[in-house]
């Protein structure tokens, strides 16, 4: 070692060398053995740049498009389809664009081409609309009756029975045939939006059932209702713990 | 599509339940994957126990803290043959070294291992053992002799100055050495928890998790060493060794389970919408590996006997025998068990869907370079540079309860 390093113990002198000879070897290295192109990319980008500029351009721009359709444009500029290009359903439509006469885009007229976003998938986010392309409407061209470009959101059934069906009719041939749903659930208006998120009410108290079947109820509608006695029968429970009110059992 | 990754499919195809995307019917991350944190896991843990000899005076376990220093090392050459095996094209894995990526959290790993073989283990290995070195090569011939000149870069330096540095130098690089194994596995549970798309590894306990079942396996896995080699090279178990360093292996355990506990509890409170599909991962495919042999075997069984010869030590303290025989079958189900934790995060991580609806399935290969074969190569590897190790910087004299040398004496005490 020479008299740099004897102020060092002989251990930290030796490993400061080899550290050292680590590191100048990685200099060289970097600065000398590793060719200069490997390192520099913008060689490689060059190439790949000029390689995407000379593609042919084929789609114009939805700018383009409103230039001329600017009626369509507003209109869709608000509707459900807004985030959609014009290109996304038509097809690429520059050389429409340089020759308005003789290249026309695409219309999407069968029943193949909406489902490819509007078919049913469990994928899908919750409250997209999804049909099932065989059972809705069949034969029938999507935009006979919806708008493409100004889609609306399907309307909402008035009738309860459209979506809980199985206890309407159950409902229909049991002794509650006379009350309506809303006699027993509270439906708030956002339900018809969000079914799964905001929730009927379902009657919370032994008391509710009690207007009509209770031993003093004063209903007079129910004066021929089975009456029980509140304060023994079924102890804690919800009547509907242990009675389906959809379809109420008799004992005579 | 290529039509050796359709025939796969295909028989994947039956396995899977319920909805799943198409990219995730097959499980990318595979046996390897599962290695590498396992061997990286052993290096820290081996770590932690060198360093109980040299920062927390714990002289007991003094006899295995070469052997726990060599086990390190000889891991953590194979730790990144994993990750390597892993690539497309294992071939161009030195790009990485010549165009480093300093963002992304993966290239990381780079540098944490270089950190950690370069800055910690190789100093500290080299600072033990330079005097013996030393003393070694005057007595040696030829090759032996040449080795370990070179190793000491031929350092001759025996004096009281150049001593008192290799100690100086021991204690700094065991203190710096500590939060850099510590970074070293708390960086592979990071690089999980961190894949904030993935409910199954997303946790912030995941580092600490990894970290704690790390010591597990590195404490477990020297003592199943040090109970292997020192009868086979003719020395005498040290019970007082071996009880101290299972004594801090119980309370690892301990910890270890008491965190993965403690990150089942809030799952499960918490209660988020993958919860369901978890519950069902674990109850159906991961049943075996994750019940069974994680927390059953890999846990519980060696808690409990290690338990016993603690409750009943009048009884476990007159035979060493039955003693040894219950450490050593605890070790080994820990092995097991750890093993099977990596298993859990890793492969439990992609066999359910996004979607939250479906599971799938892993389909290990046999040969090839991610399969079975490759990956207990590459488990008996560190065994293979552990033997090359011992013969080169040989532990014996201090596994066997004698003072090494000068320093690991001086050291020691």
């Amino acid at each position: 070692m020479g008299k740099l390093f004897e102020k060092f113990p002989d251990p930290l002198a030796r490993l400061i060398v080899v550290f050292l000879a680590f590191l100048v070897v990685g200099v060289i290295v970097v600065a000398v053995v590793i060719p200069k192109q490997m390192m520099d990319v913008s060689a490689q980008w060059a190439d790949a740049v000029k390689r995407e500029e000379a593609r042919p351009i084929k789609y114009a721009g939805f700018h383009v498009c409103a230039e001329c359709h600017d009626k369509i444009y507003e209109t869709k500029k608000n509707g459900y389809h807004r985030d959609l290009s014009c290109e996304t359903c038509h097809g690429p439509a520059k050389a429409h664009t340089d020759d308005p006469d003789k290249v026309k885009p695409v219309i999407p007229a069968e029943r193949t081409f909406c489902p490819q976003c509007h078919a049913y998938n469990p994928s899908r986010p919750r409250g997209f609309p999804q049909i099932n392309p065989v059972a809705h409407n069949p034969l029938k061209p999507c935009a006979s009756c919806h708008n493409p470009h100004d889609p609306k959101p399907p309307t909402t059934p008035k009738e309860c029975s459209a979506c809980h069906g199985a206890i309407a009719r159950m409902k229909a041939v049991s002794h509650h045939v006379q009350l309506a749903c809303t006699t027993c659930h509270e439906v708030p208006q956002r339900h018809k939006v969000s079914p799964w998120s905001v929730k009927p009410t379902k009657p919370q108290t032994r008391e509710f059932c009690g207007k009509c079947h209770a031993k003093d109820g004063k209903d007079k509608m129910a004066k021929d209702a089975p009456k029980i006695d509140l304060a023994e029968h079924g102890e804690k429970y919800v009547c509907w713990q242990c009675h389906y009110p959809h379809s109420p059992e008799v004992e005579q | 599509m290529n039509p050796e990754l359709i025939r796969n499919l295909h028989d994947l195809l039956p396995q899977i339940q319920g909805y799943i995307y198409p990219n995730e019917i097959e499980i990318h991350w595979g046996l390897l994957i599962v290695v590498y944190p396992y061997i990286t896991g052993v290096v820290a843990g081996a770590f932690i126990l060198a360093s109980l000899v040299k920062v927390f005076n714990v002289t007991e376990v003094q006899p295995l803290y070469r052997l726990s220093l060599l086990t390190a090392l000889a891991y953590l050459l194979v730790a990144p043959m994993a990750l390597v095996s892993h690539l497309g094209h294992p071939g161009r894995f030195y790009e990485i070294l010549l165009t480093p990526n300093t963002s992304s959290a993966m290239a990381m790993f780079g540098f944490v291992y270089a950190w950690y073989l370069m800055g910690v283990l190789l100093l500290e290995i080299w600072f033990v053992h330079r005097t013996d070195m030393i003393e070694w090569a005057e007595h040696e011939t030829g090759v032996m002799r040449f080795i370990h000149r070179t190793l000491a870069l031929y350092s001759r330096d025996t004096g009281e100055v150049a001593v008192s540095f290799d100690h100086k130098a021991l204690k700094v690089i065991t203190i710096v050495g500590i939060p850099s194994a510590f970074l070293l596995h708390g960086y592979v549970g990071f690089i999980f928890g961190s894949i904030k798309a993935n409910p199954w590894w997303s946790s912030v306990l995941i580092p600490i998790v990894f970290l704690f079942s790390a010591i597990v396996s590195g404490i477990a896995l020297v003592i199943l060493l040090y109970m292997i080699l020192t009868p086979l090279t003719g020395g005498k178990i040290s019970m007082r060794c071996v009880d101290k360093a299972v004594d801090f292996l119980f309370y690892a355990v301990i910890v270890d389970f008491s965190l993965e506990l403690v990150d089942f509890i809030h799952r499960v409170y918490q209660s988020e919408e993958e919860i369901k599909i978890l519950s069902e991962m674990v109850m159906s495919k991961l049943f075996a590996s994750l019940i069974i042999i994680q927390v059953l075997l890999g846990m519980l069984v060696p808690l409990l006997l290690i338990s016993l010869t603690k409750i009943f030590k009048k009884r476990f303290h007159l035979n060493e025998d039955l003693r040894k025989m219950v450490y050593f079958v605890a070790v080994i189900l820990i092995q097991f068990g750890i093993f099977a934790t990596r298993w859990n995060v890793v492969i439990g991580g992609q066999m359910f869907s996004k979607s939250f609806r479906g599971l799938t399935t892993y389909k290990m290969e046999f040969g090839g370079l991610e399969g079975l074969l490759y990956a207990i190569f590459l488990l008996a590897l560190p065994i293979i540079i552990l033997a090359v190790l011992t013969k080169i910087l040989p532990p014996w004299k201090e596994m066997h309860g004698q003072p090494a040398s000068e320093s690991a004496e001086a050291a020691g005490s």
